[in-house]
């Protein structure tokens, strides 16, 4: 009996000890023990069905709101545009919106939309474009009446179209203010070459030629059957937005002819120092790297990895660790590389710094960039960069809205859906081994452009505690900034 | 709008603030579970489960406005302090980093003598420019400086480097950020579902056990911040004196991010204190949308929030209130931007009553369909852009803003004249019933629109607790939907007040590439020009200008071919210009 008790007790103790354990706080975060989580890529063929014509549409119902969003996004954009004819793309994406429909005219289609509280929304963009609506789900029939009026039917009303302009212009006169603007405009030049399509941009001279018919031949030679792709997210019935959408969209006039494919740059960037001065700002603005590549480069995902260990967007990378924190250079440090389907993206480092230190932050680039092509990357960075990329996965999924958007998008461009299914196996599958090899013949330092914004005799002088200098990295060309709204060279 | 002066995410910021603040309608409800912990600390929760995600955050109710004088952007340096992990994470030795950072902080002491003796001699005028500059500084400050960068080496030794985020990283966080605002601080994350109890474990532990560790080079970070989002930035360094003017008693007249004097002068000790009195639990709501259980999320609550004590003295109230506004006031700022008008006007603190009445004014006035851009963009061709309205109501205080770009040709005094003959017909008459219905209408779809996203919806808990009321969002639509055309007009006439106005001009700065085709010229041609402009623009008797045009075109032939745009440049301007004094001349006849 008392032996009994005495197993009792223990066996109490013992339970009591587990239980205490349960309850404690561990002393590390790697203590904690968490329950699997199982994400499956939503099915695209499943989301996917055609309209009578051939048209495709994604849609994916989500009862929670009394909403409804149907996006038709269209091959075709800026790259289109003749030359002489820069800014059509964007004028013609703003005034397909505010320059009315069918019968109505700009005003009263602004007041019916708003009245119903419907969100219609156009854009052309680079290679694409879309024509967007959002409404609530008891008005979808009337909206769509004016959705399709704009659609088929846009008006691009004279005085719209003349607003449109001017706000363009407006906007032209501020490209060098800000040294952010500056930056971008010319990165793309340097990279992309002058003569690439990207770097055509508008003039007030291209501008003031412009004519409402030109953008409306743009628009609607684009939004045809057989060049667009439909996406349909919210709170519907199935069978009867299909017959909806049968009788409305599904009866686009025919696309007329193939469209260009998209003009590749063929511009090798000359490497060197570029400066742009600005005398009126104390922090400096740096860019520094290199033409990249398309989708599908074999060593896409080693070099997408290795990129986030040098200069992810976050603390844990290399160029925040010491160019921020420990060095108190910058207020952001980051490295971008992109993997565009149409055409290749660029490698661009970039920072922003005090006049005096922008040339030694550089130097602190260089190094951890020859660390990582000669070094490699450590057993523990290569852990977190490839879990980090593998569990935010899900959030590229996470509405009914994103998932049809995004598999739209990539019909839209010729993404497969494999991409996405494969995606968490070819990030896991990354070596350190893998990583070093492709951030070693990826990137190249000897052809990297930097640029440098700000007030350059302050940048040129450097920082009395540190030896490097602007000059350490390779010949200055000449480049003078380009006027505002001509885009000629111009002094000052 | 007002909210890109903000030291925070400011995109996600005004997505509060426009959808935000147009609500409507009971089914949009969100049901939030409301919790307080034993230690004050309280806890918002909403459950849904359409992504393996939960959205998680806190916010500590303290911000700019709770700063005294001289620790100017304490609120915000905190901010990044809390990052900087706690005894165990981001550490290899706490006791030997406890020690060395002593020894900073005696050393910082040091530096204050020096500092101090600096400002005298700049106040005599041996010194010009800060004292924090290299050059200025004086060889024992060199000496100590060289002293705190050799303990800071020692200390940098004994650190993981960012552990923090790197813990979370790993975990497969994501958008993990913070804001400090003038009426609270944001800490904010998206975790993996299965992983709920990370975010406790993280977020309790530098409650809990934080160590203000790289203090001395964070301000630098901070300084770099502060160049980027104010001084390097065309219009911002003018706003942050716009809110300056604007604010007068109510500590929201200095800027979120600090005064540069100030932020170099902050102490760890001071530090300390202020960790001590606003990051206390009961100073904080935690918030927590998304895929979990709420039974669980509360036990793990408890479990780890729990054990944080509660402050020793309750945070301070913030007592001082604005003081009245007497007289209109007026800035102009000559800047690297496009022309513009912005007018404001003191309004009401977000928990007031008439704040739905002014959101319902804001949404009339904006928009394409709204009549800021009907009549100076339509009726009047006097605006470029969309003109705006931004109501800002904020935890102690608020103000509306209105304003707009000024078209090619247009004065200033001609778009803020249109502004206020808007203004004017708010007060003397009732908005018509199809313009309140529209505006009903769009609140309703933007109630439900603003709720979609997990992330977002997190956000605006966060953001209206911080105001001082997070039922808001629950309870605005039926009191927007409430208000009549005589509650818009009777806010008009309270608090659009001539004696209430503020305005600030932006010009363009002379001299620089300001007009774009005269920065399409070069050399003497350039100058000529310039020149020839700025007499141009002085002429205002419409003889004088004909005649000096007539002897300009009657001279072009004869310059050099180099000189023929610059003269075809003026020649344009000064017919322009004519037109417009012939034009006015005409109106006084």
């Amino acid at each position: 009996m008392r032996r009994a008790i005495n197993t009792a007790v223990c066996l109490l103790l013992l339970v009591a000890a587990a239980a205490a354990s349960a309850g404690e706080i561990p002393s590390r975060p790697e203590q904690l023990k968490y329950p699997d989580l199982v994400f499956d890529v939503p099915d695209a063929d499943a989301l996917r069905f055609e309209l009578a014509d051939g048209t495709p549409v994604y849609a994916k119902r989500d009862s929670q709101f009394p909403l409804v969003n149907i996006t038709v996004y269209f091959r075709g954009g800026r790259y289109l545009a003749p030359a002489g004819k820069e800014g059509l793309a964007a004028i013609a994406g703003e005034v397909w919106r505010t320059g009315g429909a069918g019968e109505r005219t700009a005003q009263q289609l602004d007041e019916e939309l708003d009245f119903l509280a419907a969100a219609l929304g156009t854009n052309i963009s680079e290679v694409s474009g879309s024509a967007s609506l959002n409404v609530l789900s008891k008005d979808l029939d009337e909206a769509m009446a004016l959705f399709m009026d704009v659609l088929t039917k846009p008006r691009f009303q004279e005085d719209r179209f003349a607003k449109a302009k001017d706000d363009l212009i407006q906007n032209m006169k501020q490209r060098n203010d800000d040294t952010a603007g500056i930056e971008g405009r010319e990165w793309n030049r340097l990279i992309y070459g002058d003569d690439y399509w990207m770097n055509r941009l508008a003039t007030k001279a291209s501008v003031d030629d412009l004519t409402a018919a030109d953008a409306k031949e743009f628009v609607t030679s684009l939004v045809r059957s057989g060049n667009i792709v439909v996406a349909v997210a919210g709170d519907f019935e199935p069978a009867a937005m299909k017959a909806m959408l049968e009788e409305t969209i599904g009866s686009l006039e025919p696309l007329a002819q193939e469209l260009p494919p998209i003009p590749q740059p063929a511009h090798t960037p000359e490497p060197g120092v570029y400066v742009v001065n600005k005398p009126d700002v104390n922090q400096g603005r740096v860019s520094i790297g290199q033409l990249g590549y398309r989708e599908g480069y074999p060593d896409e995902f080693p070099l997408m990895v290795g990129r986030d260990i040098l200069g992810g967007y976050g603390f844990t990378a290399r160029m925040m660790k010491t160019i921020r924190t420990d060095e108190g250079l910058a207020y952001s440090a980051f490295a971008a590389l992109d993997f565009p389907v149409t055409m290749p993206g660029t490698f661009r480092a970039f920072y922003q710094s005090k006049s005096s230190t922008c040339a030694y932050a550089a130097e602190i680039f260089f190094d951890l960039l020859g660390a990582v092509r000669g070094d490699g990357v450590t057993d523990e960075e290569l852990k977190t960069s490839k879990a980090s990329f593998i569990e935010t996965f899900p959030r590229a999924f996470a509405s009914a809205n994103q998932i049809v958007g995004r598999f739209a998008i990539d019909e839209i461009l010729g993404r497969p859906h494999a991409y996405w299914t494969s995606y968490r196996d070819k990030v896991a599958a990354v070596t350190a081994a893998d990583t070093k090899a492709a951030m070693s013949k990826g990137l190249d330092p000897d052809k990297m452009i930097i640029l440098v914004v700000g007030n350059i005799e302050e940048i040129m002088q450097g920082h009395p505690e540190h030896e490097a200098k602007l000059t350490d990295f390779g010949p200055i060309p000449e480049m003078p900034p380009h006027a505002p709204t001509s885009r000629e060279p111009c002094a000052e | 709008m007002s909210l890109r002066r903000r030291s925070i995410t400011a995109g996600l910021v005004m997505m509060v603030l426009l959808c935000g603040l147009t609500v409507i309608a009971q089914e949009a409800k969100v049901p939030v579970r409301e919790t307080t912990l034993e230690n004050g600390m309280k806890l918002l929760m909403v459950e849904r489960h359409e992504s393996p995600t939960v959205a998680a955050g806190w916010v500590a109710h303290v911000g700019s406005v709770n700063e005294e004088v001289g620790v100017t952007g304490i609120a915000h340096l905190f901010e990044h302090m809390m990052f900087k992990g706690s005894r165990t994470i981001a550490t290899t030795d706490y006791p030997a980093e406890a020690e060395i950072m002593a020894r900073l902080d005696a050393i910082r002491t040091e530096m204050d003598v020096e500092y101090a003796a600096m400002r005298e001699a700049k106040r005599r005028g041996e010194i010009t420019g800060s004292i924090y500059l290299p050059e200025n500084q004086t060889p024992g400050l060199a000496e100590l400086r060289e002293k705190m960068k050799k303990l800071q080496e020692e200390q940098k030794e004994l650190t993981v480097n960012n552990e923090f985020e790197q813990v979370y990283t790993e975990a497969g966080a994501s958008g993990m950020n913070a804001g400090t605002m003038e009426d609270g601080t944001f800490y904010f994350v998206t975790v993996p579902a299965n992983k709920l109890e990370l975010w406790f474990w993280m977020e309790s532990e530098r409650l809990l056990n934080p160590v203000f560790r790289e203090f001395y080079t964070e301000r630098d970070v901070v300084r770099e911040e502060r160049r980027m989002r104010v001084e390097s930035d065309p219009t911002q360094k003018y706003w942050e004196q716009f809110d300056f003017m604007f604010w007068g008693s109510l500590p929201y007249h200095h800027p979120v991010v600090g005064w540069p004097s100030d932020v170099e002068s902050i102490s760890r000790p001071a530090a300390d204190r202020f960790f001590a009195t606003y990051y206390a639990p009961n100073n904080i709501t935690a918030v927590l949308v998304g895929d979990f259980d709420p039974d669980e999320a509360l036990a793990l609550a408890k479990k780890y929030f729990g054990r944080i004590p509660r402050g020793t003295t309750e945070p301070p109230d913030v007592v001082t209130e604005e003081i009245a506004q007497l007289q209109e006031r007026r800035m102009r700022a000559e800047a690297d931007t496009n022309p513009s008008v912005h007018i404001r006007w003191h309004a009401v603190p977000f928990i007031h009553k008439d704040a739905y009445a002014l959101d319902v004014l804001d949404l009339v006035l904006n928009g394409r369909t709204g009549r800021l851009y009907k009549s100076l963009v339509e009726a009047e061709r006097l605006a470029t852009g969309e003109p705006y309205s931004t109501f800002s109501p904020q935890k102690y205080g608020g103000s509306l803003e209105v304003g707009a770009e000024l078209a090619d040709g247009i004065s200033h005094q001609e778009v803020e004249d249109s502004l206020l003959a808007e203004i004017e017909l708010l007060k003397t008459e009732p908005v018509s019933e199809r313009e309140l219905q529209k505006v009903k209408n769009q609140s309703l779809a933007d109630s439900f629109r603003r709720l979609q996203s997990n992330f977002f919806l997190l956000f605006q808990l966060l953001m209206y607790d911080a105001f001082g009321d997070w039922q808001y969002l629950n309870v605005s639509p039926a009191l927007i939907e409430a208000v009549t055309p005589e509650d818009v007009q009777r806010v008009a006439q309270t608090y659009l007040t001539d004696a209430g106005r503020n305005v600030l001009w932006f010009s363009r700065k002379g001299g620089t590439a300001e007009d774009p085709e005269l920065a399409a010229l070069s050399g003497q041609a350039k100058a000529m020009a310039k020149q020839g402009l700025a007499q141009i623009n002085q002429i205002d008797d419409p003889a004088e200008l004909e005649q000096g045009l007539q002897q300009m075109k009657a001279m072009k032939g004869e310059a050099p071919p180099e000189f023929q745009p610059a003269i075809d440049l003026m020649i344009t301007r000064a017919t322009e210009r004519l037109e417009m004094l012939q034009a006015a001349a005409g109106e006084e006849e």
